[in-house]
């Protein structure tokens, strides 16, 4: 079995294991740790140098009440959440279809339309940068909710149509035949069959588009410009002063952008990581 | 058909009234907090004075408001947008897009009285060709902020002359201190010592010329300015590792008692008590005199309402510029941003002497310089800036850099 389970190997590995894991879990939360220390500490602090040692207030309730009240970041929330959800149903509805289209029907050109779907993930999204900017701008998207939800669903799909495609090849041919056979039609093969199912697939892909699209900066910045439509990740920017780098607050925001993703993350955690494993082996 | 006549009466009534009552387009950049709060107090206390305008307020992001004035001033004027003074304004007052408002400096027939008199000390950033485009309405002083505490320690008194100003920190440096704090990682800040410079060395006419690129960067007075920095950089007054560090990362030392000076905005202030420091060991005075007899200019970047020459509703503008000009509107908008009036009759906010001594330093000045950035263009600015920070971290350099600044210069004012 690969990879060798840590108790079946040499007594030494294992101690040199169980000396470094805690180790480098140090090292990878330091990080956030530092956030969390921040986001307790008043700005006099921070200006002072006092970056990781005791904090001399304990500020985390006024940094919260700062961080709600001086900028829009409810409206911020809200609107990742009109962002994220829409997203994640488009995206998920249209890979379930396009994956079951791909692995159920042969004809010509349906290696090729698969190959499409796939090459979409490979393109850098800093070269498209320009280019969907434009389109939107030219639709006369740029700066809406739906501008937005309307790329990210075309952008995710390619990636959603890969997993579901494959997860859907490998479920068992005989169960498709046999709903022909007594007449169902394709529709109601795909309801009834294929989409029961895809549940523990459709599940992982939700929770993994969810976080994507919670996190995501890049796309968010190239088209939004106002408060109306900005999601929380690049609203974060507006908690700094008109001079002054309010990393108490901005720690703090980031913190509260960070809860609704970690959450989904632990309600559905089985989910996530068969997510990152499901299909990966089946071809 | 009676019911149909009265209803088109109506109509016509509303249309009628609606036209009457005028509407006041206003685009401002004042995304951050306390601008946003100042113009809406500014905006509603014009509404209750004049209860025939509308005021329609579009507020734009601060950074995305460059781009936008562009268009806007072409393509779908406001009738008020703020923006800034001196050389910022100059190409749209070159392009015909601002209205010329030398009427309303002139004229001393409002509330307030005479606003030349009142404005006298800004009326040189406003004035391109003669004439006066907009209206300032808040303003910050520079200076240097130092650590009172630290002075007394070393015996040094407040610098008035150059020749002070450097024993002075020879003292310090000499007692382990940094002298001058500064962090140049976002290079603007060393923009603020080299105005500071020639302001004093070569005097506000010379600097402005400069910015305006009528001057070589090459020309000896430029290398006089650079002789007086040498004097400050070669002997390592200056924060070490400062290309390393942001302004805000600057102020550290100076809050623990490393470093005692910083040359450096009024908004230096509100972070460095936050930190601790109080009114007793914290201290400002104006940049000392280079070469004497030279009038004394002062860096105070400038905030101004200006009237788009193709807005629709002129006459409701121009009451709003007036308006914006009165020593009490102005008194109340720089109490929201902590900012300094530039109406001599307002007054600040009592018990802060940072206030009280910039508003004494910029009432009394020559005359007022934007900042670097704002005064030469985009371009320049950003370059002379790189060239800065390069000359304080290698000042041997400094021949090259100005070369090469000056082969910039040739490129942008073409």
């Amino acid at each position: 079995m690969f990879p060798t389970p840590i108790h079946q190997r040499p007594i030494v590995n294992q101690y040199i294991y169980k000396i470094f894991l805690p180790i480098s879990l140090i090292i990878w939360l330091i990080p956030i740790f530092g956030i969390l220390m921040t986001s307790i500490r008043g700005l006099g602090d921070i200006t002072a140098g006092n970056m990781w040692g005791t904090p001399s207030e304990f500020l985390l309730f006024s940094n919260l009440y700062d961080v709600f009240t001086n900028t829009p970041m409810i409206k911020y929330t809200l609107n990742s959440f009109k962002v994220t959800i829409p997203t994640m149903l488009g995206a998920v509805a249209l890979s379930c279809m396009t994956g079951f289209a791909l692995a159920n029907y042969k004809f010509k050109t349906n290696l090729i339309i698969f190959f499409i779907f796939i090459a979409g993930n490979f393109v850098p999204f800093q070269i498209l940068m320009i280019p969907v900017r434009d389109l939107t701008f030219k639709i006369g998207l740029y700066n809406t909710i739906t501008g937005l939800v309307l790329f990210h669903v075309a952008f995710q799909t390619g990636f959603c149509t890969l997993f579901m495609r494959n997860f859907i090849k490998a479920l068992p041919q005989e169960l498709i035949e046999a709903a022909r056979m007594d007449g169902a039609s394709e529709f109601r093969i795909f309801w009834k069959i294929i989409l029961p199912l895809t549940r523990p697939a459709i599940a992982a892909l939700c929770v993994l588009i969810f976080t994507f699209i919670w996190n995501d900066y890049f796309w968010a910045t190239v088209l939004i410009q106002g408060d109306h439509a900005m999601p929380i990740t690049a609203g974060l920017k507006s908690l700094n002063g008109q001079w002054i780098t309010a990393y108490h607050l901005l720690s703090t925001g980031s913190i509260v952008a960070a809860i609704p993703p970690v959450i989904m993350f632990f309600l559905m955690q089985k989910h996530f990581i068969a997510g990152l494993t499901l299909g990966a082996t089946k071809g | 058909m009676k019911k149909v006549i009265i209803s088109l009466i109506m109509m016509f009534g509303i249309i009628s009234s609606t036209s009457l009552a005028g509407t006041l387009v206003i685009n401002t950049d004042t995304s951050d907090a306390a601008p946003k709060e100042a113009f809406e107090y500014i905006i509603k206390k014009f509404e209750e004075e004049n209860p025939d305008v509308t005021v329609k307020w579009n507020v734009f992001d601060h950074e995305g408001y460059k781009q936008s004035i562009r268009n806007f001033l072409n393509t779908d004027p406001p009738d008020v947008a703020n923006w800034y003074a001196g050389n910022r304004m100059l190409p749209f007052v070159r392009a015909g897009l601002f209205e010329d408002v030398s009427d309303i400096w002139k004229d001393s027939g409002w509330v307030d009285g005479n606003l030349s008199e009142n404005m006298e000390h800004a009326k040189k950033s406003m004035t391109i060709g003669g004439k006066q485009w907009g209206i300032p309405y808040t303003y910050y002083q520079w200076g240097v902020y130092y650590r009172k505490d630290l002075f007394t320690a070393n015996g040094i008194s407040v610098p008035k002359t150059w020749d002070d100003f450097v024993a002075a920190c020879a003292t310090l440096k000499a007692a382990g201190i940094t002298p001058i704090t500064i962090g140049s990682k976002y290079l603007w800040t060393t923009a603020g010592v080299f105005d500071y410079l020639n302001l004093r060395t070569n005097g506000y006419e010379f600097h402005m010329d400069l910015t305006l690129g009528k001057v070589p960067y090459t020309d000896p007075k430029v290398q006089a300015v650079f002789d007086k920095w040498d004097e400050l950089v070669k002997p390592g007054y200056f924060l070490e590792n400062h290309a390393a560090l942001s302004w805000q990362e600057a102020l550290t030392p100076m809050v623990n008692g490393e470093a005692a000076m910083y040359v450096m905005g009024n908004f230096a202030v509100a972070p460095l008590k936050e930190a601790g420091l109080r009114d007793s060991n914290l201290g400002f005075f104006q940049f000392p005199e280079i070469t004497p007899g030279i009038p004394m200019a002062e860096e105070a970047p400038t905030d101004t309402v200006h009237i788009p020459s193709k807005a629709k509703n002129k006459t409701d503008a121009k009451r709003f510029l007036i308006f914006m000009s009165r020593a009490d509107v102005q008194e109340e908008i720089n109490k929201i941003l902590g900012q300094l009036p530039i109406n001599k009759n307002s007054s600040v906010k009592k018990g802060d002497p940072f206030l009280k001594a910039g508003l004494n330093m910029l009432n009394n000045a020559y005359a007022m310089a934007q900042f670097y950035d704002r005064d030469a263009p985009a371009q320049m600015a950003s370059e002379g800036m790189k060239g800065f920070q390069e000359y304080m971290s290698n000042p041997d350099r400094r021949q090259k850099i100005l070369e090469r600044l000056e082969k910039v210069r040739q490129k942008v004012y073409k």
